[in-house]
Parts: structure tokens; C-alpha cells; sequence
């Protein structure tokens, strides 16, 4: 356990102070922002045509409103805390690869939900836009990435017991015990 | 329709977000003055003098501070950084939604030691709630205020750094994880039975 959390802390502060850095900032999240306004905008336009995303930006083009995909939106931090659980956990390398790569899946898939939900609660009311941007999607994103590292943990081989010879049988209990048991 | 802990735990969590939010905003205002007196001391830590007293006319935090500004040539005021506590503290809101949607003992064993792990919660919560609220005060002193504040308040070099890194921890990571990390500490038994429970079993 201590192990567990002290490999956890070290990962998870390197891997945010990386994220931090104008190079992985350059190369990763800013592309990778981009990308999720486009793909939201992409899923959008499925059922509303009057969609366009450009940058980091998601905007209706029927009344102007627009949303900016920001750092803590972009789903980077639920990523970087899900790969720091997996690799801090003792578990086969193959499991922590495969476990990683279908939970960034995950977590993005609903954070592309979060995007596409926000952008029309703001169209439609701001105080609920608010509420559910700062407050209640970071706690659903957050759950998203617990229940991701459960079920991952569930999916781990279980350590195997290892036989041990058979013991001999007990010496025949003295007759006051015996006595006593009846 | 196959029923597991998992599952019923995400459902329970899902149907008690919206009152434990309800309950946390009921109480933010006062729960939010703890906060933001962790968070006097905090910035006092880290930069002496430059705070002097948090006020609360309403939700927000004002934070008192030394340095002086001057709105137009001819006045001179005191800088007040205001603070929305909110930001920092919903994770209270949270962890009680993750503690009661995977507490299953009944009322009995909630009154005996259900209520006592969730103040144990609560109350260690509240530093890294503080620690979110300090950096909030330090940034606007040492960053958005400008250069001419920041000097004032003595903070530059590596204070800047320090103080830019603590924000995005306390802004970014710290909200949601420090509840799920407390909440794992005060429910590992119900992790291991997650973890190795069959997944007919209710």
C-alpha cells in the first residue's frame, strides 16, 4: 500500500510538471485539445449542421455561442491520474499497457460527452453551464477514472496460492479436552 | 439484469451527487471560512506579512493584504484578492457521495463508525481545500496582479515558479483527487471485496 502510494505521488507530479512544459504543452495538449474540439464538433454536426470548431474553440453558428476547451477540460489531468494509479499498482506490464491505453479511451469518450453537454447547457442556461462545468463534470470525469482503475484491478491475475505439503495429522487431543468437546 | 458492487456502487454515487451538492452548497459558506483561515496561515508560510485578515461579506473570501495600489494617481488603496471558495471546496460534496454510495452496513453501523470516517474525511480534506484557496491569493499577488505587485510583495525567481506549479495542483488535481484518495483510505475493505468479488453477487 505505501509502496503503492509513494509510486503513485512521484508519477503523477512528474507526469503533471511535464504537462506543464511548453514543450509537451506544443506538442501534446494544445494538438491534442484541437483535436477534441474537432471531434466534438465532428459528433455535433451529426444532428446540428450549425456547428464549426476552430482551434480549441467549439461554436454554433446559429446564435454565436461558443465554448474554448481549457486546461482541466481537455481531460489530461483524469489521464495523467489514471496512468499513475496503473503503473504505481503491482500488476504484469502487459495488463498496466492494455489497462492504460482502454482507459484514456474511456475517459476521453466521456470527456467528449462533458464537451458536447456543456456547449448546449450554455445555450441554454448559463447558471446551470456553471454549475455542471466547475462543479459536477469534474466529479463525474473523476468517478469515470475510479471506476476505470476498479475494473481494471478486477481484471488482474490473481496471485496464486502457493501448495504446501500436506501437514500431519494432529496428535489425538488429551483425554480433558476430549472430555470437555463432548 | 446482473447486479455487481461495482455497478451498485457507480449507480449509489450517481443518485447521491445531487444531494450531497445540495448539502455542501447549504453549508459552503461556513465550511468555506475554515478554509480560507487554513489558507491565511498557508500563504503566512509561505510569504509572511503579506496577509493580514480574511473577510467574508458573503461567499466569497477577501483576503487582507499589505500591498498597496493606487486606482488613480491621487488614491491609495490595499489590495484585496477575492477568492471563490467554491472551486475548492466541492470535493467535500464528492467524497460524502462516494462514502455513503459505499457504505452498505445499515443505519446501526453508519451511526457507530460511518459518521466518524466521513468528519475524518472531511477534516483532511480541508488543508488541500486551503492549499487550492492559498495558491488562488498567491497567483493573483505574484502573477495577475502585475510586476509592480508582485515586488511589492517580495515574490519573484523561484517563488514564481513555486507558486505557479502550487496553483495548477491545487486548481486542477487536487479538487477531485484528494476526496477519491481519502475516500480509498477509509474504504479499503470495500476495494478489495470490488476488486475480487464475483460479478453475480449483489
Amino acid at each position: 500500500m505505501i509502496r503503492f502510494f509513494v509510486l503513485f505521488v512521484i508519477i503523477l507530479v512528474a507526469l503533471f510538471a511535464a504537462e506543464l512544459t511548453p514543450p509537451v504543452q506544443n506538442a501534446l495538449v494544445l494538438p491534442w485539445t484541437e483535436a477534441l474540439a474537432r471531434i466534438s464538433a465532428a459528433i455535433v454536426t451529426l444532428f446540428d449542421a450549425r456547428v464549426i470548431a476552430y482551434g480549441k474553440i467549439l461554436q454554433s453558428t446559429a446564435n454565436g455561442f461558443a465554448v474554448s476547451i481549457e486546461a482541466g477540460c481537455n481531460g489530461i489531468e483524469a489521464a495523467i491520474i489514471l496512468i499513475a494509479a496503473m503503473l504505481a499498482f503491482p500488476a504484469p506490464w502487459k495488463h498496466k499497457l492494455i489497462g492504460v491505453a482502454a482507459g484514456l479511451f474511456a475517459v476521453q469518450l466521456l470527456n467528449i460527452v462533458r464537451v458536447i453537454s456543456l456547449f448546449y447547457l450554455g445555450q441554454w442556461n448559463m447558471k446551470a453551464f456553471e454549475w455542471s462545468h466547475l462543479y459536477l463534470w469534474q466529479a463525474l470525469i473523476m468517478l469515470d477514472v475510479l471506476v476505470v482503475w476498479l475494473v481494471w484491478m478486477r481484471t488482474l491475475p490473481r496471485p496464486v496460492a502457493l501448495s504446501s505439503p500436506p501437514s500431519p495429522p494432529a496428535p489425538p487431543a488429551p483425554p480433558s479436552a476430549a472430555t470437555h468437546a463432548a | 439484469m446482473p447486479r455487481s458492487i461495482l455497478w451498485g456502487f457507480v449507480l449509489r454515487t450517481f443518485l447521491w451527487l445531487g444531494p450531497c451538492f445540495a448539502l455542501w452548497y447549504a453549508v459552503a459558506r461556513h465550511h468555506a471560512r475554515l478554509a480560507g483561515w487554513l489558507a491565511h496561515h498557508f500563504v503566512d508560510i509561505f510569504k509572511p506579512g503579506i496577509v493580514t485578515a480574511v473577510e467574508q461579506p458573503l461567499l466569497d473570501l477577501l483576503f487582507v493584504t499589505t500591498i498597496k495600489v493606487h486606482p488613480t494617481p491621487a488614491q491609495t488603496a490595499l489590495l484585496l484578492p477575492e477568492v471563490n471558495p467554491l472551486l475548492y471546496t466541492y470535493g467535500l460534496a464528492f467524497f460524502l457521495a462516494l462514502m455513503l454510495a459505499a457504505h452498505a452496513g445499515g443505519w446501526v453501523t453508519w451511526r457507530s463508525t460511518g459518521w466518524k470516517k466521513v468528519l475524518l474525511g472531511a477534516t483532511l480534506l480541508l488543508p488541500f481545500q486551503a492549499w487550492g484557496i492559498a495558491f488562488d491569493v498567491l497567483v493573483q499577488v505574484g502573477v495577475k496582479f502585475g510586476p509592480e505587485v508582485s515586488a511589492q510583495a517580495g515574490l519573484f525567481g523561484w517563488r514564481i515558479d513555486a507558486i505557479a506549479l502550487g496553483y495548477q495542483i491545487g486548481n486542477l488535481i487536487f479538487p477531485t483527487l484528494i476526496p477519491v484518495v481519502m475516500w480509498a483510505l477509509l474504504n479499503r475493505t470495500f476495494i478489495e471485496r470490488c476488486r475480487t468479488a464475483p460479478n453475480d453477487k449483489g
